[in-house]
């Protein structure tokens, strides 16, 4: 932690950090204890600085603070230093404490937020125009503006787009969107959340190229992950965080799996997992005695979105609609049976959640049917096929809307099974996600990592006896994907048939009696996974 | 740069020379001259002007159905109010106490009506013509302050995204057994149960866009320029200013020869 306190002096050392923190304390206004406590962390310039933590760990809030998105006294309480390009900032706590402007901050720390979506300024028509919003508000002339942004879209890979929509990206897309948004002034610094997260191979691979370019290009690039994806082993510094406090440090080779350094929470995706953390077991058991009937069936399903998108806003700019009417489901057949998991893999975008979709009618086929326990479900509405079919939606927040976590999981639970049976339901289903402590919380204020398992739980208490999961996997740490196996398993030996679809390829084979793959709309049978 | 397309699909390129200002101000100066005229004629040449125009931008499935809520009710109590109970009525058509329908009642709320009509056709097909981005980079060229176009363009793009807020919550609690047939009572039960998560939501969003536009700068107090460039020409500059005159010199005759 050290090198920081060389910036103080007159003299510059050589390698003196360009962004630097030593906090004591930080507590959130309405928090009892401290987020975080006693984490020093320091980034050279043109340096590549992975900082580690489980779900919970306090890392998001970190990254908030580092990239000036959570002034110190706006929100919480900060005891300690922040240090950016050379100039140190002391805080205590009381009312002498300097402010941040973020605006400032902002072009010397470009930051990328877990979610992406919420860097867009929402009022920009175009990618270009997006790109260019700060720039705008930095008054820059309209011809050095032009050439940063073909200069980032070239960067980002993103120079086909410049002139679509920004509702209409795919999700890589957006996230290059958001990190062009936050590199274009040039910051020295780019801090990310999470960036891997809801990545297909393809998307991981060329975010890894980006990430390499920047710092190429003398980008000090920092990454907060809860997993070690394959580009985290290039990274200069690991830093780890557990319960808010800095557990470790130092160059990736000394934080190998027999180590011991890194909790068993953070998930490893470099090749190691299954030496560290044994979380999966592959499928062993076979889906029993298959009952007569499929509790789930497809039958020569297709579906293609309808020409004009939805938004008015859109319609009302009279957008030219480049696909009409693509097909992303083609001919599909799909029976599950009671006990089954079945897993469908595919990449970003190939229709995945469309499919699931289709299970419990928010979505309707324009060519052939869905049979859930034998019965067609075309003209039932969503609200009674949900009493047989669970669908855990592939974003938690567009699944959670109560005030409380008991609350959300109570949600329509008592007109199923009775006010009694539904107060037991929902506290064993709770129980089953580790979430138990967690029933008064409020869902938005949750780790993400809590709210896909929040999510999970309001599926599990129906007891449903068709359960489609949508890429179960994101943003959860080890624990939680220990816990979303177990829930997975515990309900297909109940009897549910379940479908998960998910990119990742190695939580498909380690889950599933059976692996599909779901490609220019039609689902194919994949291998079988090993031992099956 | 290509801007977006303002208007109809079928003549994009003619409707995107026109600058938002021109649009704003043709509707402003039609408004404002038909309101002063206070003729059956040229009330009615508008209106059909209007449903032209927005037959032939494909605006007209928009248009009217907001025409309409807006007309409807106004249109009603106008005719109940001159129709019923016009001080200066003679030629009584049909009587019921203190309440005589006359044709002169009658003729004053129809020009009142058909006056209003064009109007709101007016403003309406340019809310519904104009682009958005571009009227917002025009007024930020103009000097208007940032936050003022941000706010702006915020509101005119509100109502999609608030719908489609209310649509995601209505999906994950159909998905949790919600039931929603097609009749009014479920909808507005419906909608009583999305009101309270939509409106948290939209808070907790704002919250979290906050940052991000304090970090990109929306507060910044100097000068700001525009990425987008909207077509303008010195033709259209003094069309704005001939309908800013024209306007203005109606509402001037008004008042200096009401009979007019």
């Amino acid at each position: 932690m050290p090198e920081c306190t060389a910036a103080a002096g007159r003299a510059v050392p050589v390698n003196r950090p360009v962004l630097a923190a030593g906090i004591r304390d930080f507590t959130f206004h309405d928090g009892h204890a401290p987020v975080l406590h006693d984490v020093a962390v320091t980034v050279a310039p043109g340096s590549f600085t992975a900082i580690l933590g489980a779900s919970g760990s306090g890392k998001s809030t970190l990254g908030c603070l580092l990239a000036g998105w959570l002034p110190p006294g706006g929100h919480g309480t900060l005891a300690g230093f922040l240090q950016l390009s050379g100039t140190r900032l002391e805080f205590d706590g009381g009312a002498g404490d300097p402010r941040i402007d973020p605006a400032q901050w902002g072009r010397q720390v470009g930051f990328v937020p877990q979610d992406p979506a919420a860097v867009l300024s929402t009022v920009r028509s175009t990618v270009a125009e997006e790109l260019a919003f700060g720039l705008e508000n930095a008054g820059m002339e309209r011809g050095s503006m032009k050439a940063a942004v073909e200069r980032t879209a070239r960067l980002l890979g993103l120079g086909s787009q410049l002139d679509q929509d920004p509702a209409r990206l795919s999700g890589g897309q957006l996230r290059r969107l958001a990190i062009g948004c936050a590199v274009i002034p040039g910051p020295p610094v780019l801090v990310m959340d999470e960036p891997f997260a809801s990545l297909d191979a393809a998307g991981a691979n060329e975010l890894a190229a980006l990430v390499r370019d920047l710092i190429k290009r003398g980008t000090a690039v920092v990454i907060l992950s809860q997993t070690v994806s394959p580009l985290l082993l290039e990274a200069g510094t690991w830093f780890v965080l557990k319960d808010g406090r800095l557990t470790a440090s130092g160059p990736p080779a000394a934080m190998g799996p027999g180590s011991g350094l890194l909790p068993p929470a953070i998930r490893r995706l470099d090749g190691l997992e299954a030496a560290t953390t044994p979380v999966l077991r592959a499928s062993s058991r076979q889906p029993g005695e298959l009952p007569a009937g499929p509790a789930l069936e497809l039958r020569g399903v297709s579906f293609g979105y309808p020409k004009a998108p939805v938004s008015r806003r859109r319609r009302r700019r009279q957008e030219p609609v480049p696909d009409r009417r693509e097909m992303v489901l083609q001919d599909v057949h799909l029976a599950v049976y009671p006990g089954e998991i079945v897993a469908v893999t595919g990449p970003n975008g190939a229709g995945k959640s469309t499919l699931l979709r289709h299970f419990n009618g928010l979505l309707r086929p324009s060519a052939g049917t869905v049979l859930v326990h034998g019965a067609d479900i075309g003209g039932v509405p969503v609200g009674k096929t949900a009493a047989s079919v669970g669908l855990l939606f592939q974003q938690p927040r567009d699944q959670l809307f109560e005030r409380t976590v008991l609350r959300e999981v109570m949600f329509g639970l008592d007109r199923l099974v009775g006010a009694d049976v539904a107060v037991a339901r929902a506290g064993a289903a709770l129980k089953a996600v580790g979430l138990a402590d967690a029933a008064p919380e409020h869902p938005a204020e949750l780790p993400a990592s809590a709210q896909r398992l929040l999510a999970l739980a309001t599926v599990l208490a129906r007891r449903p006896a068709v359960l489609a999961l949508d890429e179960p996997t994101v943003a959860l740490d080890g624990d939680g994907l220990a816990l979303l196996d177990a829930a997975v398993r515990s309900a297909a030996e109940a009897g549910a048939a379940v479908v998960l679809v998910t990119h990742e390829l190695g939580y498909a084979r380690a889950a599933a009696h059976r692996i599909l793959a779901l490609d220019g709309g039609r689902l194919l049978p994949a291998h079988r996974p090993p031992g099956y | 740069m290509t801007a977006s397309p303002a208007g109809a699909a079928p003549a994009p390129a003619r409707r995107e020379r026109l600058n938002p200002l021109t649009l704003l101000a043709a509707a402003a100066a039609t408004a404002v001259i038909t309101t002063a005229a206070g003729s059956w004629a040229l009330s009615l040449a508008v209106v059909a002007a209007c449903l032209g125009l927005s037959a032939a931008g494909g605006t007209a499935g928009r248009v009217l159905p907001a025409a309409a809520a807006v007309l409807i009710p106004f249109g009603l109590s106008l005719l109940v109010l001159h129709g019923l109970f016009f001080p200066e009525g003679r030629t009584v058509l049909a009587e019921w106490g203190p309440a005589r329908v006359t044709a002169e009642g009658l003729d004053f709320a129809g020009q009142r009506i058909v006056q209003l009509a064009a109007v709101v056709l007016a403003l309406l097909l340019f809310s519904f013509s104009v682009s958005i981005p571009d009227l917002v980079a025009a007024l930020s060229a103009r000097g208007v302050q940032g936050r003022f176009a941000f706010v702006l363009a915020s509101t005119l793009t509100l109502l999609p995204a608030i719908a489609d807020r209310a649509r995601r919550i209505r999906q994950a609690q159909e998905a949790r057994g919600l039931v929603v047939s097609r009749s009014l009572l479920a909808r507005i039960g419906a909608f009583r149960l999305q009101a309270v998560p939509l409106v948290l939501s939209l808070i907790e969003d704002a919250g979290t866009r906050a940052a991000a536009l304090e970090a990109r700068g929306l507060s910044n107090p100097g000068p700001r320029t525009s990425y987008r460039e909207v077509a303008d020409s010195r033709l259209q500059r003094t069309v704005r200013t001939v309908l800013m005159l024209a306007a203005l010199a109606a509402v001037v005759l008004r008042v200096v020869a009401p009979g007019a």
